[in-house]
């Protein structure tokens, strides 16, 4: 096998990922986990950028720089969710012993 | 304001001046100084209101207008206030200033010892001047000014002892009713503007003569003119309101609803005769609702045991006449028979005052009787005053009420609207009159006293300032009729000078005039007419003692005329009731009905957000999955689209 | 002159506002008063176009003209006695209280004079803020329900008529929201876009004037005030839903009024009925009220609906001088309060006796308000419906059968309160009573005997509302060549 791993195969592998992590949002109770389901989601979004990018280089549409930039953002974006995201959950742990989000409904009308 | 006949403008603002001092200052005022003031500001209007009446006799243009102020002028309809002085309106003015200024001497002596007597004589005079301005208007609205006016007065007049209920529930028919006559007039103006584009009376009245004869506008109008008459003159249907009137003190019970303002709706249609005399249609209500009235009336009147209210529905009777004579197209006469009327009713009205005075206020015929020989002023002028509208020859009722009759029965302008019914009717109704006026005056001046003997001793002639007016109102009675005098056979002053006014020139008004031997025949018949109700009331009272009118009188025929015919229970019933009952329904579906409604409306609203707000179970799990299926479904959707083009 | 009076009351209100002690009474009387004046000189002011918003064709533009001034005028008459009723009468919080009332009335100078559709806009809901806020805090017992029905329909209504003023500029093409650009490119629209553009106005305006069935918030507003009646006074002047329909709808959209015409006079001569009535069978002083004023609220709808020139005109007249005559009603009903306690009918009666000189105000202020001729409210009433039956006799006869209803609720209520036996006496007017009622008499007197000058002034409005604003104005007696009672209708 010569030659760079096909665009398709990237997306094929990203959108794996995507419903690996879309399947554990809807299925996990534990915050955590699905705070985890959801980076992995979000990261298959940037591998799909990452492949295209390259693709769309290649053909000197574009240069293979700016999905990079985009993917940086986003992990810039990610990094700051997690943060205050993990801090929420440290609060809400310490209020009620549990991060299962089922029970979490205060902010229904 | 050089033209001394213009003076008689200034009548208005003297009767209100003097309503303003009493009305301001009553209370510093002294028993008789109230009264003073009153009576000069109305005698002062009615010296001016004879200047005015000689300044116009004396020349051939005997019309003046006077321009006020501009009222109003809206999207070309110019509604500014002016006076129109003409023999009409100056005749009128000096009946209602005359026999104003007497009522308020009479009302000084009647009203002594009153604690209100300053706020009587503010409201006597606040009438004077909204009556003076109703004459003099020559535009609409400003007569419905003082067409209000007089009605507002009237009800704190029969209100003015307004600690009973009765009485103040008196007034408020009173303007009730009238309001209905009033919301006619407003619609006549409406109609009238929206056909000439004006409410200036003299405008109107020549519009009018230019529309088609007969037209259905003015046949509209006409009838609404009617109502509004209808309730200010108290024919029928808005008849009753009249009697209970009476609640108020009698000198008010004199001028206002007997000599004056009742006879409003008779000059109103007047005024406007140039309408009326294009529709006879309208003209045939008038006279038909006329003589109804006059009938019902004066069976009501038979049985009357108040002595005020037997002169009430006489009144209510006589008004009838008049409006048989307006209908009729005899303008002249109806204002003839205004003229005449006041002076024998306010005669009549006030020596039933003098009598109630006299014997402590009592008003039941049934207690009265053989006051005559104790007052004797009284008792006079009261005879005369009673043979005055009875019709005996030579006094002044006869002379009016004969000239209705023979108009009645000769009007060619109601041809086809059956004058010989209209004529049968009012020779019945004389009858009646001559009948009942008998059975007042010997109730209360013949035969003996059935009172008790200690208010028969008590019996007294009244003073000075009430038998100066009496005298000078009976010597009326029996002069003022012959200014009019038949004109088949003499010299005819009133028709000459009224005639130009009322009918302006525009139209004429032809009689056929029947042939000498005939005009004399009914002359006759109308003096047999008194002479067998005088006859028969001698027959039943004094042949008789009375007995048959006992027999009669205790049965259920003599309550229900008493009653008024059963207007009132009819009214009650029906409109009382019915208005109440939708007020009442009304009252309630606006809140159980409107508002809960509402709040219903409201209400669902409610409920629809509380269903919506259950999708948002709060389980972010749940909100996921519907984002991804959402997303699936996009998607989907986006592919299918895709794949089409 | 015509930016002092909003300003005058403006400023008062936040001196009375920030005044310590009784001196805040005498503030806000001297305000209200020199406001008065200033209103008297607006019929010679000019006009006034400050720049606010260019970026949206929006300015602060204020026309003297018209029935502006006349109603400026009739509601600084009528806020004189209001404001010292409430500086005497309002024992807690006066300074809050005279503070709202005279920026109230700065609200309803700039909505009257406001000839910018947006600035109208901005002073319609501007001025409901006082009105809200002397309810809530000031009410009485049941005030929150009062409060939360008047915004809730104050609300929706001004919501879809934001709507329309968006809408207007946009479909029309015109240059900015002033009137004079506005309203030519407006009547050019077609009759269906007409008739919704009017419709969401008609929305805000008929839930503020307002008609059946949407009156019932007006009851329990009035019910609920406070018991000075100072702020059902200032309620009553804000019942601008009429002026709303003179000044904008009609003139802008002549064609959508046609087309919406029918319906809504049905609905205001049903209002004038049903409110008439509906008084009749009232034992509440205020209900009473409140239902009588409803009613002349339908006759103004009738005159307004006319689309007549006379109609319009007669509405607006009726308007200014039911400011009066319901402002004086308000504030007599608020000395009986004081007297009493109470405003049930059934524990008055007989006064008359002991109190001759407040019996009489009061039946001069209650014929005023039935529309006797000769006092304030008739001149108004008599066009509105003259105007009425040119449109409809058989919707005119439905209102004016009001006037016969209006004759039994006034002098049932002169009876109640005043004849009969008294059982309790009270005291007189005091002189602080006379001067309270004493610009009332005033203003009753030369709305209803020289009303002249003010119906030119509306009758140029009028003019302006029928014929559009392009059209020059007749000179002196050139109004003869037109048919006088021409209907927008029969222009176009």
């Amino acid at each position: 096998m010569t030659g760079p791993v096909p665009t398709e195969a990237w997306i094929v592998l990203s959108a794996a990922l995507f419903l690996i992590g879309a399947v554990g949002v809807l299925r996990r109770r534990s915050a955590i986990l699905v705070f985890l389901s959801v980076e992995l989601m979000l990261n298959a979004g940037n591998l799909a950028l990452v492949a295209f990018a390259r693709q769309w280089a290649d053909a000197g549409l574009i240069t293979a720089m700016s999905g990079q930039t985009v993917v940086f953002v986003v992990l810039a974006v990610a990094a700051a969710e997690v943060a205050v995201g993990l801090g929420i959950l440290v609060a809400i742990f310490r209020q009620r012993h549990s991060t299962d989000v089922d029970a979490l409904s205060e902010v229904r009308l | 304001m050089n033209d001394p006949a213009a003076w008689v403008a200034l009548a208005p603002l003297l009767a209100l001046a003097g309503a303003l001092i009493n009305g301001l200052a009553g209370r510093a005022m002294r028993a008789p100084r109230a009264g003073i003031v009153a009576t000069a500001a109305v005698g002062a209007g009615f010296v001016l209101s004879l200047i005015a009446l000689l300044a116009l006799a004396g020349r051939d243009d005997r019309s003046v207008s006077v321009a006020l102020w501009p009222y109003a002028s809206v999207g070309g309809l110019d509604l500014s206030f002016g006076f129109l002085i003409d023999p009409l309106s100056v005749l009128m003015l000096t009946v209602v200033t005359g026999v104003g200024t007497l009522i308020h001497l009479f009302s000084i002596g009647y009203m002594r010892g009153d604690d209100g007597h300053a706020r009587y004589f503010a409201l006597l005079n606040l009438f004077v001047a909204a009556m003076t301005v109703l004459l003099l208007a020559d535009g609409f609205v400003l007569l419905f000014v003082g067409w209000e006016g007089v009605g507002v007065a009237s009800y704190l007049l029969i209100g003015f002892w307004y600690r009973t209920r009765a009485n103040a529930d008196a007034a408020r028919k009173a303007f009730v009713m009238n309001r209905i006559g009033d919301a006619g007039f407003l619609m006549a103006m409406f109609l009238t503007a929206g056909a000439f584009g004006t409410l200036h009376i003299a405008s109107v009245n020549e519009a009018a003569v230019g529309m088609a004869f007969g037209s259905a506008t003015l046949g509209a109008i006409g009838v609404l003119l009617l109502i509004a008459a209808a309730g200010k003159s108290a024919q029928l249907p808005l008849q009753t309101w009249l009697p209970d009137a009476m609640a108020g003190p009698t000198p008010v019970s004199a001028l206002i609803h007997a000599a004056t303002m009742v006879t409003a709706g008779v000059y109103l249609i007047a005024r406007t005769a140039p309408i009326f005399a294009m529709t006879p249609f309208a003209s045939a209500v008038v006279a038909w609702i006329g003589a109804a009235t006059a009938l019902v009336a004066a069976i009501a009147a038979i049985a009357q045991t108040d002595v005020k209210k037997v002169l009430a529905y006489s009144t209510v009777s006589q008004l009838g006449f008049m409006f048989v004579a307006v209908g009729v197209g005899a303008y002249w006469v109806a204002i003839f028979h205004v003229f005449t009327h006041a002076f024998f009713k306010a005669a009549l009205f006030l020596g039933a005052g003098s009598v109630i005075h006299a014997l402590g206020g009592e008003q039941d015929l049934r207690r009265m009787g053989g006051l005559g020989a104790k007052m004797p002023i009284t008792g006079l002028t009261a005879l005369i005053a009673t043979l005055a509208i009875a019709g005996v020859p030579l006094l002044s009722g006869f002379f009016s009420k004969d000239a209705i009759l023979l108009h009645a029965l000769t009007s060619t302008h109601l041809d086809g609207y059956g004058t010989t019914g209209l004529y049968g009717v009012l020779l019945l109704v004389a009858v009646l009159t001559a009948f009942y006026m008998f059975r007042w005056y010997h109730r209360v001046f013949a035969g003996r006293f059935r009172g008790d003997a200690k208010t028969f001793a008590a019996v007294h002639e009244a003073p000075a300032t009430m038998t100066v007016p009496l005298v000078v109102l009976a010597a009326f009675s029996v002069g003022a009729g012959w200014l009019g005098l038949p004109a088949f056979a003499f010299p005819n002053v009133l028709q000459g000078w009224l005639e130009p006014a009322t009918l302006g020139g525009l139209v004429s008004m032809p009689f056929d005039h029947p042939a000498l031997w005939v005009e004399w025949l009914l002359l006759g018949v109308a003096v047999a007419a008194a002479g067998v109700g005088l006859g028969l009331g001698a027959w039943v009272y004094v042949a008789r003692d009375g007995a048959p009118a006992r027999r009669f009188g205790d049965g259920a025929v003599a309550a229900f005329a008493r009653g008024g015919l059963g207007f009132d229970a009819a009214y009650r019933a029906l409109f009382v009731g019915g208005a109440q009952g939708a007020a009442d329904g009304v009252a309630v579906l606006d809140r159980d009905l409107v508002d809960r409604g509402l709040l219903g409306a409201g209400t669902a609203l409610g409920t629809f957000g509380r269903a919506a707000a259950a999708i948002q179970t709060g389980r972010v799990r749940t909100y996921a999955a519907t984002m991804f299926a959402a997303l699936v479904i996009l998607l989907l959707l986006l592919a299918w689209t895709g794949a089409r083009t | 002159m015509t930016l002092a009076a909003l300003l005058i009351p403006l400023v008062g209100g936040v001196l009375a506002w920030a005044t310590p002690g009784r001196a805040r009474g005498a503030v806000a009387v001297l305000a209200a008063v020199a406001a008065f004046v200033a209103a008297l000189f607006l019929p010679t002011a000019a006009p006034v176009d400050v720049a606010w918003l260019p970026a949206f064709g929006a300015g602060l533009r204020l026309d003297p003209s018209g029935a502006s001034s006349v109603l400026v005028l009739a509601a600084a008459l009528a806020m004189i006695p209001t404001v010292l009723t409430a500086a005497v009468r309002v024992r807690e919080r006066t300074g809050t209280f005279l503070g709202l009332l005279l920026i109230m009335q700065a609200m309803l100078a700039g909505l009257f004079l406001a000839s910018d559709l947006l600035a109208f806009y901005v002073f319609w809901e501007a001025a409901l803020i006082p009105s809200l806020v002397l309810l809530g805090v000031f009410g009485g017992e049941r005030r929150r329900g009062a409060v939360t029905k008047y915004l809730i329909y104050a609300v929706s209504g001004s919501f879809l008529m934001l709507v329309s003023i968006i809408a207007v500029r946009v479909l029309s093409g015109a240059e900015s929201f002033a009137f004079h650009e506005l309203a030519p490119a407006a009547r050019e629209l077609d009759a269906v876009t007409q008739g919704w553009l009017f419709a969401g106005f008609a929305a805000a305006f008929v839930v503020k004037l307002p008609l059946f069935p949407l009156h019932s918030w007006l009851i329990d507003f009035h019910r609920e005030n406070h018991p000075s009646g100072a702020a059902d006074v200032a309620g009553t002047l804000y019942k601008v839903g009429g002026f709303g329909f003179f000044a904008w709808a009609i003139p802008l959209l002549p064609d959508g009024a046609l087309v919406l015409q029918p319906y809504l006079l049905t609905a205001a001569a049903v209002t004038a009925l049903w409110g008439a009535l509906a008084a009749t069978r009232q034992e509440d002083l205020k209900s009473l009220l409140a239902y009588a004023s409803l009613s002349h609220m339908g006759l103004i709808g009738v005159g307004l609906f006319s689309l007549t020139e006379i109609g319009l005109a007669g509405a607006m007249l009726l308007l200014a001088a039911q400011m009066l005559s319901t402002g004086g009603m308000f504030l007599l009903s608020g000395m009986m309060h004081a007297r009493r306690g109470s405003f049930a009918l059934d524990r008055f009666g007989g006064l008359a006796r002991s109190a001759p000189a407040l019996a009489a105000v009061s039946l001069f202020v209650i014929f005023a308000a039935i529309g006797v001729p000769g006092l304030s409210n008739f001149p108004g009433e008599f066009l509105a419906l003259l105007g009425a039956a040119q449109a409809s006799v058989f919707l005119a006869a439905v209102a004016l059968a009001s006037v016969i209803a209006a004759g039994v609720y006034g002098v049932n209520l002169y009876q109640r309160l005043y004849q009969g036996r008294q059982v309790e006496g009270t005291h007189d007017l005091r002189a602080v009573e006379v001067a309270i009622l004493a610009p009332i008499v005033a203003g009753v007197l030369w709305f209803g005997l020289a009303p002249a000058n003010a119906a030119d002034r509306i009758d140029d409005g009028a003019r302006v509302a029928v014929h559009g604003p392009d059209r020059p104005v007749p000179a002196e007696g050139g109004a003869a060549s037109e048919p006088p009672l021409a209907t927008a209708g029969g222009e176009r």
